[in-house]
C-alpha cells in the first residue's frame, strides 16, 4: 500500500487477520486465533471507521457536501498554522527538520513494535502517516505544490483523507524508538504529534478520554479522574488507613506543608486503582525523614498532563498550575512519582515553558529514591524479595528523559531475582499504551492495544521469565501508572496471572515489602502473602 | 540553514542516548536528570564527544550499518562516494593555487597521488552506489512505494555525474589532468583554458558539468540530509540544555511566551491579541 491509498474508497483500508499478528508461544497458542472484534455496524454508522478494525476517535461523518468542503479548510488552514512560528513555536525547528529530510529509506519500520506485531502492515509503518502529511503540505501549502506534486509524491485530499490521518494519528504510541533508530534523525513520532495537535488545536478533534474526560476535567474539577479535592483527601485518608492494615505501618500523608523540601506529584489515578503505591512512598519518605508534602489544590494533586500528548496549550495550562501550585507552597522542588509522561511533562517539555519563579527544580522520584535507598537510611532485607522480578522502562522516563539506571541500583539492591528485558533500557519497548492509549477505550480500541500495540510487550515479559519455575510468582515492575494500566490489561487479556502467574506493580512496592520495619509484606499474589 | 538558524526556540524533545553526555553515561543511555540537585552540581557533559559521534555517523553512516546493514551496503558507498568527490575537487583546488603560485612546490606530488587516490575511489564508490540504490528502489516494494519522479531523478542525476567521470578517466584521463586543468581554470578565471587540456572530453564536460549543477541541486533538496543531519542531532535529538534561571534559554522562551496564537479550536480561546503566556495563564471554562 501507498502513502496515496489513503484517500482510496474502502470500507476498510487495512483488516487485521489473526494469522498476520506475531504468534504467542506456550502456554498462549490459543490466542494465535484471536483478532479484534468486528465493530457493530450500528455503533459506526454515522463515525469514520474505514481506516482498520477499530476506532479512537469516532470523528462524525459529515451531512453534506458543504461540511465535507469546510472540514478539508479547516484542516489546511491547521497545517499551514503548525507551520508559523506564532502558532508553532514549540515545535517548529523539529517539525520542519523531521518534514524535509526523509531519506525514505524505511529503516524506522523495523523498530516500531505496532508495525511489526500487525504482520507489517503498510498503515502502521511510522512513514506512513508522516508522509502522507508530507505530501499534503508540499501540495496544498506550498507555492506550485499542484505542479511539483507530480514530481515528488501526489495525494488525493478530501474529507476521508483527512478523517483517516486523525484516526491513523492514534495508532501510534509516540514511543519514539523509531526517531532512535533514524539514521538521518528524523521522527515520525514527532510527526505524529504534530498531526494531533493540528486535529485538537484547530478542528476540535481529540479523543474524548484524554480530552472532555481528560485535561479539560483536570482543569476545571482538579484531576482527570474527576476527583475533587476533597475526594481526594478522603482517598488518601482511606490509603493511611490502608497502609496500616496491611503493612502495620502507620503512616502520615501530609498535605499543604508550606516550605517543604519535596511536593510530590502523584498520578491521582494511583490513589483510586493502585492505593498501595501512593501509600508505599508515604512510607518510604516517613521512614528516611524527608520533609515532603502532598497538595490539596485543584490539579495540584494530579500530576497528568494528558496535553503531552495532543495539544500544546492544555499542556502549558497544567504544566503553569503544577509549577505555581509549588511556587506558592514554596517547596524546593518537585518530585515527580511513579508517571512517566508526566515526569516527561513537567521536567523536560515544561522546561522551556516555566520562566522566573515558576522554574521549580523537578526530579524524577527514580532518582530521590535512588538516593534514599544508598543512604543507608532504610533496612532492607532482599530475601523478603525473593521472586523473580523485570523491569519495564516507560519510555518517557527512559528513552525520553535518560533515566535509567537509578531504578536498576534499587532493584540491584532489593531483588535478588531480578531479570532484564531483551532489549531494555533506552531499547525498551513501549506497554502499547503510550500516548493515552491505555485510559482509551471506546468501541473496541482496547482490544486493538491488548492485541497489537501492547503485544511486543507481552512478548518480552514471557521472554524475561521463560526459564522461571511456572507456579512461582513473578513481578513486572512498572514505574509508571498508564504502563501499569496496559500491563495489567495485558495479564488480564491473556490470563497470565492464572498461567504464569505473573504479577505486577510499582517500584516503591517492593522497596517498602523489602524494608525490614514492615510487619506485614505490601505485596501480595493472587491474595497469598509475598513473604511470611 | 539560514531560516533554520532564525526559529525560534523549541521545547526540548531530546532522545537518549545523548551522545554529548559523559562517556559512562552514553553507553546506556543515560542523562544529568539521574543525578540528584543536578541544578546545584556543575555539568559534565562534553561537545567532543558529539563531535565524535557525528563525524563516524557523517562519513560512515553508523546508523544505518548498525540498522540497515543491507540498504548501508549500497547506501555508504554513494554518500562516501560523494565525500570523496567533495575531497577530490579540494585537493584539485589546492593542487591548482600551488602550481600557480608555489613555483616548484614539494608538496605537488603528494597532492597528485592524493587526488588520484580520492578520484578514482571516489569514482568507483559512487557507481556502485548509484547503480545499488537505484536497484534497491526499483526492487525492493518497501522502497518503491514510497520513491517519487524526484528520488529516481536525483540518483539518476548523481550516477550521471560518476558514470561520465568513470569513462572519461578510463578513456584516457587516468591521472585526472582534465580536472586539473578545469581547477586552474576556475582559479585563473578561465585563461587556462586557452592551453592543451590533455583528457578532454565529452565524458569529461558532461562530469564537470553535472558536478557543477548538483553542487547547486543538492542542497535545495532533500539530499542535502547528508549535511543537514548535524541540525537534527545537534539541534533536536540531542538538544537537553536546560533553562536555567536568567540564562539565554530563558530570555529565548520569554520572547516566544509573548508570540500570539491564531487556533481556531474553541478551548484554545485564541483571538490572535492574546498571547501563550495569557493563554497558559488561564483556563477557559469549558463544559466537561
Ligand atoms: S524516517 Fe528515517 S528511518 Fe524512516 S524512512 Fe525516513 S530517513 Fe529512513
Ligand atoms: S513512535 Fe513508536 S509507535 Fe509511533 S511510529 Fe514510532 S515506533 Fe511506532
Amino acid at each position: 500500500m501507498k502513502p496515496s491509498d489513503i484517500s482510496r474508497k474502502s470500507e476498510c483500508l487495512c483488516h487485521v487477520e489473526p494469522a498476520d499478528l506475531t504468534p504467542l508461544p506456550f502456554p498462549y497458542e490459543d490466542y494465535n486465533d484471536r483478532t479484534i472484534t468486528a465493530l457493530k455496524p450500528d455503533k459506526i454508522k454515522s463515525i469514520e471507521s474505514s481506516l482498520d478494525d477499530t476506532v479512537a476517535v469516532g470523528i462524525p461523518k459529515p451531512a453534506g457536501e458543504e461540511e465535507e468542503k469546510a472540514f478539508v479548510e479547516r484542516f489546511l488552514a491547521g497545517l499551514k498554522k503548525l507551520f508559523e512560528k506564532e502558532n508553532n513555536w514549540t515545535f517548529l525547528q523539529p517539525l520542519i527538520l523531521s518534514m524535509e529530510h526523509c531519506a525514505k529509506c524505511q529503516t524506522c519500520s523495523q523498530a516500531c513494535p505496532v508495525y511489526e506485531m500487525s504482520g507489517g502492515k503498510d498503515i502502521y509503518r511510522p512513514i506512513f502517516r508522516a508522509e502522507v502529511l508530507r505530501r499534503i503540505y508540499r501540495k496544498y501549502i506550498k507555492p506550485g505544490g499542484k505542479i511539483s506534486a507530480r514530481l515528488t509524491g501526489d495525494i488525493d485530499l478530501n474529507w476521508t483523507t483527512i478523517a483517516r490521518l486523525a484516526e491513523l494519528s492514534y495508532r501510534c504510541t509516540l514511543c519514539r524508538r523509531c526517531a532512535t533508530v533514524c539514521p538521518v534523525g528524523v521522527d515520525n513520532g514527532l510527526i505524529n504529534h504534530e498531526i494531533r495537535k493540528l486535529f485538537s488545536q484547530e478542528m476540535g478533534i481529540a479523543p474524548k478520554e484524554i480530552h472532555d474526560k481528560g485535561s479539560v476535567l483536570q482543569l476545571s474539577k482538579g484531576s482527570s479522574t474527576g476527583m475533587i479535592p476533597l475526594a481526594a483527601r478522603d482517598s488518601v485518608e482511606f490509603i493511611e488507613e490502608e497502609m496500616e492494615e496491611i503493612t502495620g505501618c502507620k503512616v502520615n500523608i501530609p498535605w499543604d506543608v508550606e516550605g517543604a523540601d519535596i511536593l510530590l506529584l502523584h498520578n491521582a489515578g494511583e490513589m483510586l486503582a493502585w492505593p498501595e503505591n501512593v501509600g508505599a512512598f508515604a512510607i518510604i519518605f516517613q521512614a528516611a525523614g524527608i520533609s515532603w508534602t502532598l497538595s490539596s489544590e485543584a490539579v495540584g494533586y494530579d500530576a497528568v498532563n494528558y496535553g503531552l500528548w495532543y495539544d500544546d496549550v492544555q499542556f502549558s495550562r497544567v504544566a503553569v498550575r503544577h509549577a505555581d501550585i509549588a511556587r506558592r507552597l514554596r517547596v524546593k522542588k518537585i518530585v515527580m512519582g511513579e508517571c512517566g509522561h508526566a515526569h516527561k511533562a513537567l521536567t523536560v517539555i515544561a522546561d522551556r515553558l516555566l520562566t522566573g519563579d515558576l522554574n521549580i527544580p523537578r526530579e524524577s522520584a527514580m532518582v530521590t529514591l535512588d538516593n534514599i535507598i544508598s543512604s543507608g537510611k532504610l533496612k532492607l532485607d532482599p530475601m523478603r524479595n525473593n521472586f523473580p522480578v523485570t523491569l519495564h522502562d516507560p519510555c518517557n522516563i527512559v528513552r525520553s528523559m535518560g533515566i535509567v539506571e537509578p531504578q536498576r541500583r534499587i532493584l540491584r539492591k532489593i531483588a535478588p531475582l531480578f531479570r532484564e528485558m531483551t532489549p531494555h533500557g533506552v531499547d525498551n519497548y513501549c506497554c502499547g499504551g503510550g500516548s493515552g492509549f491505555a485510559i482509551m477505550s471506546g468501541y473496541n480500541f482496547s482490544e486493538w492495544r491488548t492485541l497489537l500495540s501492547s503485544r511486543k510487550k507481552f512478548l518480552q515479559i514471557l521472554d524475561a521469565f521463560s526459564g522461571e519455575p511456572e507456579d512461582m510468582p513473578k513481578y513486572v515492575c512498572a514505574p509508571c501508572s498508564n504502563c501499569k494500566g496496559s500491563i495489567r490489561d495485558i495479564i488480564s487479556y491473556y490470563d497470565a496471572e492464572e498461567r504464569s502467574r505473573i504479577y505486577y506493580g510499582g517500584l516503591v512496592e517492593l522497596i517498602v515489602n523489602a524494608m525490614t520495619d514492615m510487619k506485614k509484606p505490601i505485596i501480595s499474589f493472587g491474595g497469598e502473602p509475598s513473604w511470611a | 540553514m539560514v531560516r533554520l538558524s532564525s526559529l525560534p526556540v523549541h521545547v526540548r524533545w531530546e532522545v537518549y542516548p545523548v551522545q554529548h553526555e559523559t562517556a559512562s553515561r552514553v553507553y546506556y543511555g543515560g542523562s544529568y536528570m539521574e543525578e540528584s540537585d543536578w541544578w546545584e552540581k556543575k555539568q559534565k557533559r562534553s561537545l567532543f564527544n558529539e563531535f565524535k559521534y557525528m563525524a563516524v555517523e557523517i562519513l560512515f553512516i553508523r546508523g544505518l550499518f548498525k540498522e540497515n546493514r543491507t540498504l548501508w551496503l549500497v547506501s555508504f558507498p554513494f554518500h562516501f562516494g560523494l565525500y570523496l568527490m567533495v575531497a577530490a575537487f579540494l585537493l584539485l583546488m589546492l593542487n591548482a593555487v600551488l602550481a600557480l603560485f608555489v613555483e616548484g612546490s614539494i608538496f605537488i606530488k603528494p597532492l597528485d597521488t592524493l587526488i588520484i587516490i580520492a578520484g578514482w575511489s571516489g569514482i568507483v564508490l559512487g557507481n556502485i552506489g548509484c547503480a545499488g540504490l537505484l536497484y534497491r528502489r526499483l526492487s525492493d516494494p518497501e522502497l518503491r512505494n514510497y520513491s517519487s519522479f524526484t528520488d529516481y531523478f536525483n540518483i539518476m542525476f548523481i550516477f550521471i555525474f560518476f558514470l561520465s567521470a568513470l569513462i572519461s578517466i578510463l578513456a584516457g584521463d587516468p591521472f585526472f589532468e582534465g580536472a586539473k586543468a578545469y581547477a586552474t581554470g576556475l582559479i585563473t578565471m578561465g585563461s587556462s583554458f586557452n592551453g592543451y587540456v590533455p583528457g578532454s572530453s565529452i565524458s569529461g564536460t558532461v562530469s564537470i558539468i553535472s558536478a557543477s549543477l548538483l553542487a547547486v541541486y543538492i542542497p535545495l533538496t532533500h539530499m542535502s540530509h547528508m549535511f543537514m543531519k548535524y541540525f537534527l542531532y545537534h539541534s533536536v535529538k540531542w538538544d537537553d540544555a536546560p533553562n536555567l534561571k536568567g540564562g539565554p534559554v530563558e530570555k529565548a522562551i520569554i520572547k516566544n511566551l509573548k508570540l500570539k496564537p491564531t487556533w481556531k479550536a474553541s478551548h484554545i480561546g485564541a483571538d490572535g491579541r492574546k498571547s501563550w503566556l495569557d493563554i497558559a495563564s488561564e483556563a477557559p471554562e469549558e463544559k466537561s
